[in-house]
Order: structure tokens, then C-alpha cells, then sequence
């Protein structure tokens, strides 16, 4: 499916989640994504840990509501469900999705500005680059007599100077390879937009409308 | 084949008060091979990087390209007009891989998608790097990521190819290949390439004018000057005269065991034996790419390795971080890595209250700073200063903490010859008072003579220990 339109049933769809208490939907959504998760080949240790992490966050959740709130068992239910959507949708999207791909459908098919969407790319291919920089500059620090944990400003103080000393080397080596802001550009891949996505997306989207009203019978 | 003028340019860095160049008129001749030299810290990255673009002029129109400033180029044509090779490698990129790269320049220049895969072939095939296409940029050596650089840049078509210290860090052999190309640029296709470098070594053959910016202002010397000078200078050459196999009286201080290094599927080094021995100064060379980083990443916990390694016995895998980072420092091949506060000051002083204050007094600091030419720069941000000026703080924070193993990974990096001068004697004192262990990994050949007393060659994966036998 094509990114730009996936990435935007994504989030219509879990913005309807938010307001609807329908947990016979989020139940049929997780399976959903469940399904098509393990049809595109990702791994158990990844599905464990997209399993693991909610469950503990919307058990812990549940636990506190029932305990101290008045809600009722449909309201911790739909709470319960609501959390595996957002992160099994999420999850979903992100491993099926190439961020390249993401980027250059934003570019041609959503027409954001180039400076966005290449701005979105660097900003992921970043991630690594700031992980392997935390652990440099608490190395660093360490050799120094100093140890700086999570909450230690200096090492946020670090991270900013060299996200800011990126951003610039970043821009630079745009500029030195031609690009331009608000400048026209080809495209060496085309992302095809063809009535097959439409077709899915307004489908996906009528589906949950479907099961949306039953629900709220 | 374009032109270069530059006239009465003078450029200030915000908060100077002394121009770094100074009303500086040069012109750079269309389809020749110009050789920009000068001290570190002089001006020529920030020269190069304004008739790039990539800092505003400060007065209009004061760099013209056969007459045209490039505000008056359009937008798509400027690439085609100049284009840049960084001295840092990897810090060039905006995409993930080689082929992405090149695709994302050429969409730059508005090619036609039909005529994209063309022009990527060819200019891959015109550095000899086709088999680099599909590669991660993250995963090459610094030296692959400059054959790269330059393919994008013959890619491109710039007519103007500008260089900063792009063998920095690089290997004579990839060093060599990129010249030839270069060379072959000027020749064949009349590009005009201006290289900085600070280092006149290994240029004598390939390039037609040298550019001398000194005090702010560029003299362009003649061929017949140019060669005059380069047959006036001597190249250095890696002299040492201590070195010798370690005997068997050292005490070792770092002991792997079947040690080997990879860097993701690729082995850099095939397990091996390896001792590192106390209170002496080894030498690590080897070509660049080799892995000589990553396993200095490896001694100080920072990266993965096989087999064991043991620091005085023990297992350094046993003993708790903090402890062995104290021991076994390292002063990283980038600067800024090193640093954590803002001023010269407050790092020195961060130093000396973790470090050795006995033997590190204030006067001995201050003696120090005056020699390394920054007393005049205490109160000055870190990362303001200059990349030479950074690298000697750098080097003086690090011995000022005194571990029992500091492991220098390229410490003269980017410092003139007056500056390796200095540097050298500042730490043969310091290693000779204090018994320091010292392991080094230098490009830099010239004034280690002194210092080093083993030395380890990096070859065909394998650490070998040099010099005859005591």
C-alpha cells in the first residue's frame, strides 16, 4: 500500500479508537494487525516485546481504575484493548514501512516540502548516531572522574551540541549536494498512487465506520 | 572549466576581533590543480567553505565563478558550478546508502530519471567503486566514503571541486588512488580543484599551482615557484630509532587472548595473542580502515571484540567501569568527544580535580598552556576554537588525568608542524615523569622518534610487533 495513504488510515483510525468504547472493534483490529504482522514476516522477539511492554503499562493501568476509580468492567475493557491498538497499529506501520519509501511518498504524493520530508529522514537515520553518542559521552565523562546518569544535564547538554553540530554538517552537505531549498526537483523512483490504495483505504475505513455503529448499537 | 576570483574578501568570526582573511585577492586558474596551503587554524576551511556557499559572504558578490557570483546561478546549476569534499568523511551524506546518495544528488540537479542510472554507473565505474553501489554509507571506512564523495561530485559534473584535508585520516593507497582521479579530472574533463592541505608531503607531481594563505592573505606561486618549493621541503618519513622487540623483562598491562575485532560481518582482525606493556610508548600504524579504532573502542569497554582481555590479570569484562575507565583512558580521534563543560578553564579544572594535581600544578598548567599557544584563550568557549587548537586541549585534559594506559588514537591530527613539535615533548616529559603507558595510532610520522619504543604494525589483519631484537 502506498505510505503516505497507509500512514494516514493509521492515524484516522486510531484517532477514532480514542473517542469510540467499542471493544469488540479494538479486539477485531488487533487481530487484524496481528495477522498481517506475522503475513509480512516480523520477528516473535519483536511481536513479544509489541505484546510485553502494553501489557504491563495497560495492566498496571486497569489495576490502579479498579482499585481507586468508579469505572465499569466495559470501560477497563475498552482501556485494556484500546493500548494493544495503538501499539500493535503502530507496530504495524513501522515494520512494514521503509523510511525512504515514507519519504519520498510524502514528498510526491502528499507534496510536503522537500525540506520536510528529507528532514523527517535524517532525523531517523539519527537514532543510531545518538545512541552510539550517549555512550561515547558517558565514556567520556567516566575517563574524566565523572559519572553522568540519565537524569545528568551535562550529558543532555552533550546530546543538543552534537544534534546541533549534525543538523549543521547535515544542512551543509545538502547544500554541497545540490540541494536547495524551494527548489523543483525529479524523482529517480516514482511511488505509485493507483486506485487500488484508494480503494483499500476507503475500505479499511468504512469497515471500522461498520463496526463503530454496531457497536455503539 | 571555470575560474575562480576572490577580491578584497574579508571575513571576521562572530565575537573575533582579528579578521581570519583579510582583504584576500586570489585567482584560482579554470582546469588546474591548486594546492591551498597553510597553518592549521589559518583560514582555509573557512575559505573553502565561502566559495562553496556554504557560509554567506559577508560583503556580495566577493566570489565570482567566470565573472557570476553563485547567487546569480540558478538554483539546479550550482552543484554543477562547485561542489565540496568534506575533511570529516562520513559527515557528507543525507541518505542510507551509496546508490540513495547519488539518486538524491542528481534529483537535486533536476536529471531526468530515465538518464539517472546512467550517470550513477558511470561515475561509480569512473572512481573504481562499483562494488560499493548497494553499501551503507555508516558501513565503509572513512576511506571508501571519500572514493564515494568524489564519485558524487564527478556525478554531479561540478566545475569546481574543492577539498578540505580530504586525506586527513586516509590510507597512502586509497590517498593515491584519489589523486590520480583528481588529477585525471583536471586533464581530461578541465575541472578546477582547489585542495587544502597543511601538509605539502606526496603533492610535488600531481598538482600546478600551491596557494600559501598566511596572515589572512593568499599568494598564488607560479609553476616554476610551485616546484621550487616543493624541492625545498623533505617529506617526512616514519624514523624510529629506539623501537625493538618487547623483551621479556616488560610487564604486561594488557593482555588479549585470542583477541579479534569485526565491525559488523566484516573481520578487521583474526583472533590473536597480543600483549600491550606497561610504562612504554607503542606505536599502532597500519592502513587506514584497518580497524585500529574500532579496537581501541574495544579496550576501553566502548565496542564488542572476541576472545578476553585482561588489564593487569584481570578480566576487564570483572572489574566495574568506573574503576577501569580511570585506568584506561582514551583521547578520542574527535575532539569535541572529549569535552563536557564550556570554557578552556572549566575543563582544565575538571581535569585537575580528578586527575594528577600533584604533578599537574596550576604553574605547570598554565607553563603548558603558554607552550601550546591557548593562554590566551582560557576564558574562551571550547567550541569556538579552532580544530588544532581543540585537539592540543584535548591532549592536555587527557594527561592531565594520568591513567596507567592512555590510548591516543590519532593525537596530531590536524596540528602544524610548530604544534607536533610541541605536542611530542609535552607528552615524552609527561610519560618519562609520570611512567605512563602510552599506545598511540598516528597517520602523523614526524617527531614520534623520541617517544616511541615499540611499535606494532597492522597488516593482512594481523598485529606484529617491529624492530629487531634487543
Amino acid at each position: 500500500m502506498n505510505p503516505s495513504l497507509k500512514l494516514a488510515l493509521t492515524v484516522f483510525i486510531a484517532l477514532e479508537v480514542s473517542f469510540a468504547q467499542v471493544w469488540t472493534v479494538n479486539v477485531a483490529l488487533i487481530v487484524v494487525s496481528l495477522i498481517l504482522m506475522l503475513i509480512n514476516h516480523v520477528s516473535f522477539k519483536r511481536l513479544l516485546y509489541l505484546t510485553l511492554v502494553p501489557l504491563f503499562f495497560s495492566s498496571t493501568l486497569v489495576w490502579s481504575l479498579s482499585l481507586r476509580g468508579s469505572a465499569s468492567p466495559h470501560f477497563l475493557l475498552v482501556i485494556f484493548t484500546r493500548l494493544f491498538v495503538y501499539v500493535y497499529m503502530g507496530g504495524l506501520f513501522t515494520q512494514t514501512t521503509d523510511p525512504l519509501m515514507l519519504t519520498r511518498s510524502l514528498e510526491q504524493n502528499a507534496k510536503l516540502p522537500a525540506k520536510f520530508a528529507y528532514g523527517f529522514l535524517a532525523a531517523f537515520n539519527l537514532m543510531p548516531k545518538i545512541k552510539a553518542e550517549v555512550a561515547t559521552i558517558k565514556a567520556a565523562a567516566m575517563m574524566r572522574g565523572q559519572i553522568l546518569h540519565f537524569w545528568s544535564p551535562q550529558l543532555y547538554f552533550k546530546v543538543i551540541l552534537a544534534a546541533m553540530n549534525w543538523s549543521d554538517q547535515l544542512a551543509a552537505a545538502m547544500t554541497s549536494h545540490g540541494f536547495v531549498e524551494g527548489a523543483p526537483r525529479t524523482h529517480a523512483l516514482t511511488i505509485p498512487l493507483v486506485a487500488r490504495d484508494w480503494w483499500f483505504f476507503g475500505g479499511a475505513l468504512l469497515l471500522v465506520q461498520v463496526g463503530l455503529f454496531s457497536g455503539l448499537r | 572549466m571555470a575560474t575562480v576570483t576572490v577580491n578584497s574578501l574579508t571575513f571576521t568570526y562572530p565575537q573575533r576581533q582579528r579578521p581570519v582573511l583579510d582583504d584576500l585577492a586570489v585567482t584560482f586558474p579554470g582546469g588546474k590543480f591548486s594546492l591551498l596551503t597553510g597553518v592549521s587554524g589559518g583560514g582555509k576551511s573557512t575559505l573553502l567553505r565561502l566559495i562553496a556557499g556554504l557560509t554567506p559572504l559577508p560583503t556580495p558578490n566577493t566570489i565570482t565563478f567566470d565573472g557570476n557570483p553563485l547567487s546569480a546561478i540558478a538554483p539546479g546549476k550550482r552543484a554543477a558550478t562547485v561542489a565540496m569534499l568534506f575533511q570529516e568523511p562520513s559527515t557528507q551524506f543525507t541518505m542510507d546508502t551509496v546508490v540513495n546518495e547519488l539518486r538524491f544528488a542528481l534529483e537535486n540537479q533536476r536529471v531526468d530519471p530515465a538518464a539517472i542510472p546512467g550517470k550513477i554507473d558511470a561515475a561509480l565505474a569512473f572512481i573504481g567503486i562499483t562494488n560499493l553501489k548497494d553499501r551503507s554509507l555508516m558501513a565503509l571506512s572513512g576511506g571508501e566514503q571519500q572514493k564515494v564523495a568524489l564519485a558524487i561530485i564527478v556525478a554531479m559534473d561540478s566545475d569546481v571541486i574543492l577539498l578540505d584535508e580530504p586525506f586527513a585520516s586516509i590510507d597512502p593507497p586509497t590517498r593515491l588512488t584519489l589523486l590520480q582521479k583528481l588529477v585525471a579530472l583536471c586533464t581530461q574533463r578541465g575541472k578546477t580543484i582547489i585542495l587544502a592541505d597543511h601538509d605539502l608531503s606526496g603533492y610535488d607531481e600531481w598538482v600546478d599551482h600551491l596557494a600559501v594563505l598566511d596572515t589572512g592573505k593568499v599568494t598564488l606561486l607560479s609553476t616554476e615557484q610551485t616546484q621550487q618549493r616543493f624541492a625545498a621541503f623533505t617529506p617526512e618519513q616514519l624514523r624510529l630509532t629506539h623501537v625493538t622487540q618487547p623483551s621479556s623483562a616488560l610487564t604486561v598491562s594488557l593482555q588479549g587472548s585470542q583477541l579479534g575485532i569485526a565491525q559488523g560481518k566484516r573481520q578487521l582482525i583474526q583472533p590473536q595473542d597480543l600483549s600491550f606493556f606497561a610504562h612504554r610508548a607503542t606505536l599502532i600504524t597500519g592502513p587506514n580502515g584497518s580497524g585500529k579504532s574500532t579496537l581501541f573502542r574495544a579496550l576501553v569497554r566502548l565496542g564488542k571484540y572476541q576472545g578476553t582481555l585482561t588489564y593487569d590479570g584481570t578480566n576487564i569484562q570483572k572489574l566495574s567501569r568506573k574503576r577501569y575507565a580511570r585506568e584506561v583512558g582514551l583521547m578520542f580521534q574527535s575532539a569535541t568527544a572529549q569535552f563536557l563543560n564550556v570554557t578552556v578553564t572549566e575543563e582544565l579544572d575538571l581535569s585537575r580535580r580528578f586527575g594528577n594535581a600533584d604533578y599537574f600544578t596550576a604553574e605547570r598548567v598554565q607553563d603548558l598552556l603558554t607552550q601550546l599557544n591557548l593562554a590566551d584563550h582560557a576564558e574562551q568557549v571550547i567550541y569556538s576554537l579552532s580544530s588544532g587548537q581543540q585537539k592540543k586541549l584535548q591532549l592536555l585534559c587527557m594527561l592531565i588525568m594520568a591513567p596507567d594506559v592512555l590510548l591516543l588514537d590519532e593525537p596530531l591530527k590536524g596540528l602544524d608542524f610548530a604544534s607536533i613539535q610541541v605536542v611530542m615533548q609535552i607528552l615524552t616529559t609527561a610519560q618519562r615523569d609520570l611512567k605512563l603507558t602510552l599506545i598511540m595510532v598516528s597517520h602523523q610520522l614526524s617527531g614520534l622518534d623520541d617517544l616511541i619504543t615499540l611499535h606494532l604494525h597492522l597488516d593482512q589483519q594481523h598485529l606484529t610487533y617491529e624492530g629487531a631484537a634487543e
